[in-house]
């Protein structure tokens, strides 16, 4: 044997063992998509705008306190759109001070003045950090929420500026998943003024029908039992962020409900506001609805923490202690795309693949062998190869096998003996030219590179596309087409060609084609 | 093995029949799609739901049509996949105006999705659920334990799985017998007859986009397409030259426009998958467009002294051979997958059967020509242009 055959076995062997290890057992080393898993997929977008409105909110608070602690005459600062507010009723003679003061202390925000008037506008990069940050931190709060529920493999990536993909393998049930997702999350106790009433002229008719500067109206949660509008007050005593335990438990009715303890500061504030208060309603609130509205009996001391009932059964009570640990949302998101395989579909999709890969396989090798001889049988075990290193590299990248993409591996398997197919008609040309055997050979393998080279190649660029902006499971055909494409030229040229060195003998009279 | 010797086909000489027959079919596609509505956007495209279901016992498609009428929604697809009448697949068509905002509409699609499965179960289910029994054919298999493991302390995690691994194989669980042969204690199945009742419908995926992912979507589609076609005509413009690039996408363009038309006269629906397809196709025919090319490049080098039309007519024969036994294994593997692949592909590999064809056609018939044409149209002086 020549050396560098020896060399070029090696490296042959290397490369199949290799993908063999990296593969097998492909039930356990291939990843499946959710396609053929079952599952669910939901395509959600984050309103950015609305992290951007609470920004405005925030600024507006702090700019009023700073104009005041500076002694700037102003007669209001209110809100425009998220994102833009004016301070209106400024003094002429103060405007270079505030002006000074704009420019120190509101440096995210670009001012413009007109006559008695200031407006303020978040500079555009500061907006696109803030609804970037908003993003991020919802897929982390999606992420945190989702890992406490419990889903084994989850996948949740951001597409895009604002878009964010959930996968969830092996889970069927779209409506918990999407409401345990959605829910912004954002937990209060603020103190009850008034109510409930059954509707809001009757709730603020001791107020002479005017909102309270200092209160807000809210509505029960009719989910927990609560019906009717509530006064509470502006300022929380206590938030979920103050939260350091949340657990399920069962009240005194043996109805399930949630447990909570508070923080240091947290327990602080609540103790002693439950001291002042006591015989008043405290609201529990979740996303500005009222879940209850318990009277407060005693002082409620900082270790103690608290219960959160109403009705819940045990899935509800479950999920909100997931929403509570996990967070809030920093923005409302809202779905885009949602798509539930079930795990039946999946599993017969992957046995009716399975059974069309074989079919392909065995018609294309027969097809192979009948034509070509013993060089088909050489090009059956290019083909062969080309599956196996295929399924080495999915393992290796952990691609996901979808059902697309068994298609591609079928197609591949069609496409991957066109190589020998070049390479044969070429020798067999060469033949019939008069060349000898060996001759024949080398010269059919050398003039069918540059075509299998250019048309492989090609076909490479249309898959990159596909892949660039495909999704999910045609993203799977792309990488399966890719792969075998660029497996195909090693197994399809390479390998072939040290076939027919190991098997055609120099003093051989004929070739088998 | 010889398929043939290399024969001598005047292919050049075909190339209006081929033009026409070419411009015939994407017209005949085009009225199609303006005026019969052919082609329709299938749900990812953002048209909506679509319901796979399985029943537990056979039912017509008359049936579930009567149903769906009876709320309004009479319009829909409803298309037996399976085999005994169990199976099936239903596209809700909109109902919601156009002028709805895109929140709205994908919340519409949802509550359509809901209204269907609902008026499929019927109100059978509806007495066992107020007694307080769980579908079996519906209940995820984290309930199921709980339920098991409340009566079988100990044995209701393995219990449940197996169950469920049974309704993942058998898609339904049709009666309570067959899960005896699981292997699972008599007295288990028992009180999983008294707790639990078997529903009368599976569903075995439900698919809802929403208008501004539909639009997403078809834009990456359409990008998709033109910027392969657009990477291809630069590469071969670099390793060939700029009219072989041309001639390529132009055969290109003329698949995708020729398969979708053929494709509009089906009744099946364009979705992602068949995007996908039609870029596939893409670079098969390129395939066969390369090798074409590639033997005119290296007869060019040889036959110096004979007209580049004869060149390429002697390329396209000497390939011939090459270019049927390539697309006949492809055929054989694209049909497997049509006759094996299952529902959910059976578009996909619809789409791959007529463009394998129609590729081979149009790569013998248009590609050389093209390149002729562009030569004569703008390099008319040089005489022998190669």
């Amino acid at each position: 044997m020549r050396k560098n055959l020896q060399w070029k076995v090696l490296f042959t062997l290397v490369v199949i063992i290799g993908a063999v290890v990296l593969a097998y057992p492909p039930g356990t080393k291939i990843r499946r998509g959710l396609d053929l898993k079952g599952g669910i997929h939901l395509q959600l977008q984050v309103v950015t705008e609305d992290s951007i409105n609470i920004e405005t909110d925030q600024e507006i608070a702090r700019m009023a306190e700073l104009l005041k602690k500076n002694s700037i005459t102003f007669e209001r600062a209110s809100k425009e759109v998220p994102g833009r507010y004016s301070v209106s009723g400024l003094l002429a003679d103060q405007e270079g001070k505030t002006r000074d003061l704009f420019d120190e202390y509101a440096r995210d925000w670009d001012h413009s003045f007109t006559g008695d008037r200031a407006v303020l506008t978040l500079k555009p990069l500061v907006a696109q950090i803030l609804s970037d940050q908003a993003v991020e931190q919802a897929k982390e709060t999606i992420a945190n929420r989702i890992d406490q529920f419990g889903v084994a493999e989850p996948l949740i990536q951001r597409q895009g500026a604002d878009k964010i993909v959930v996968e969830l393998p092996g889970v069927d049930d779209p409506e918990r998943v999407k409401e345990l997702i959605k829910v912004t999350a954002v937990l209060e106790w603020k103190l009850v003024k008034a109510g409930p009433a059954a509707d809001e002229a009757a709730l603020l008719q001791p107020y002479g029908g005017q909102v309270p500067e200092d209160a807000e109206v809210l509505k029960g949660d009719p989910k927990r039992g609560q019906s009717g509008f509530f006064l509470v007050s502006r300022v929380s005593v206590v938030t979920g962020k103050d939260l350091r335990t949340v657990r399920r438990t069962t009240d005194e009715w043996n109805n399930a409900a949630v447990s909570f303890s508070l923080n240091a500061e947290g327990g602080a504030r609540f103790e002693q506001v439950t001291g002042e208060n006591i015989g008043k309603q405290i609201a529990i609130i979740l996303d500005s609805k009222v879940q209850s509205a318990p009277v407060v009996e005693d002082r409620i001391l900082r270790t103690s923490g608290g219960v959160i009932r109403g009705r819940f059964t045990n899935e509800e009570a479950d999920d909100l202690v997931v929403i509570l640990k996990a967070g809030a949302l920093p923005a409302g998101i809202k779905y885009l795309e949602e798509r539930t395989i079930g795990a039946a579909l999946g599993a017969d999709s992957v046995r009716q693949g399975l059974v069309a890969g074989v079919v392909a396989v065995l018609a294309v090798m027969a097809f192979m062998v009948f034509f070509y001889r013993l060089s088909g049988l050489n090009a059956v075990t290019a083909l062969v190869l080309n599956v196996v290193i295929l399924f080495g590299a999915l393992a290796y990248f952990k691609a996901a096998l979808t059902l697309p993409g068994i298609a591609g591996i079928i197609l591949a398997i069609g496409m991957s003996v066109d190589a020998n197919v070049l390479i044969f008609e070429r020798i067999k040309e060469e033949q019939a030219l008069g060349k000898g055997i060996l001759s024949s050979i080398s010269m059919g393998f050398s003039r069918a590179f540059t075509a299998i080279f250019d048309s492989n190649l090609t076909t490479i660029i249309s898959a990159i596309f596909l892949f660039q902006f495909g999704t999910g499971p045609i993203r799977g055909f792309a990488v399966t087409l890719i792969i075998s494409l660029v497996a195909n030229m090693f197994t399809a040229v390479f390998v072939s060609h040290l076939l027919f060195d190991l098997t055609v003998k120099k003093t051989a009279k004929a070739l088998s084609i | 093995m010889q398929l043939f010797k290399t024969p001598n086909i005047p292919f050049l000489k075909y190339k209006y029949i081929a033009l026409a027959l070419t411009v015939a079919l994407i017209l005949a596609g085009v009225v199609n799609i303006a005026f019969f509505g052919g082609l329709k956007l299938g749900v990812d495209f953002g048209e909506g739901t679509l319901l796979r279901v399985m029943f537990k016992d056979p039912v017509a498609v008359g049936d579930i049509r009567q149903l769906l009428s009876d709320i309004g929604l009479g319009k829909s697809t409803i298309q037996e996949t399976g085999e005994k009448g169990r199976e099936f697949q239903i596209r809700a068509m909109q109902v919601v105006e156009p002028g709805d905002s895109d929140d709205e509409l994908i919340e519409a699609h949802q509550a359509l999705a809901d209204k269907i499965i609902k008026a499929l179960r019927g109100d059978q289910g509806a007495a066992e659920t107020e007694r307080g029994l769980r579908d079996l054919n519906t209940i995820d298999e984290r309930a199921l334990t709980a339920l098991l493991e409340s009566s079988f302390p100990g044995s209701g995690p393995e219990a449940a799985q197996r169950i469920i691994s049974y309704r993942t194989m058998s898609g339904i669980i049709a009666r309570y017998p067959d899960l005896a042969d699981l292997g699972l204690k008599p007295e288990l199945v028992e009180s999983l007859e008294a707790q639990t009742y078997l529903g009368s419908l599976s569903v075995r995926s439900r698919e809802t986009v929403g208008p501004q992912a539909g639009r997403d979507l078809r834009r990456k589609a359409v990008q998709a397409t033109v910027w392969a076609l657009l990477g291809m005509l630069i590469y071969i413009a670099i390793r060939f030259k700029l009219e072989y690039g041309v001639a390529a996408v132009f055969t290109l363009a003329q698949d995708v426009l020729v398969t979708m038309s053929i494709y509009s006269f089906t009744s099946r629906e364009i979705n992602l998958p068949i995007v996908a397809g039609i870029l596939t196709i893409v670079g098969f025919s390129i395939n066969d467009t390369i090798v074409i090319f590639d033997r005119v490049r290296e007869n060019i080098k040889i036959r110096r002294r004979e007209p580049l039309e004869q060149v390429m007519n002697l390329s396209l024969n000497q390939t011939l051979g090459r270019t049927i036994i390539t697309s006949g294994t492809l055929l054989l593997t694209v049909g497997a997958l049509y006759l094996f692949g299952g529902e959910v592909i059976n578009d996909f590999a619809f789409v791959m059967l007529v463009g394998t064809v129609e590729g081979v056609y149009s790569t013998i018939t248009l590609s050389c020509p093209v390149v002729l044409y562009w030569q004569k149209l703008f390099k008319p002086k040089n005489v022998r242009n190669r």
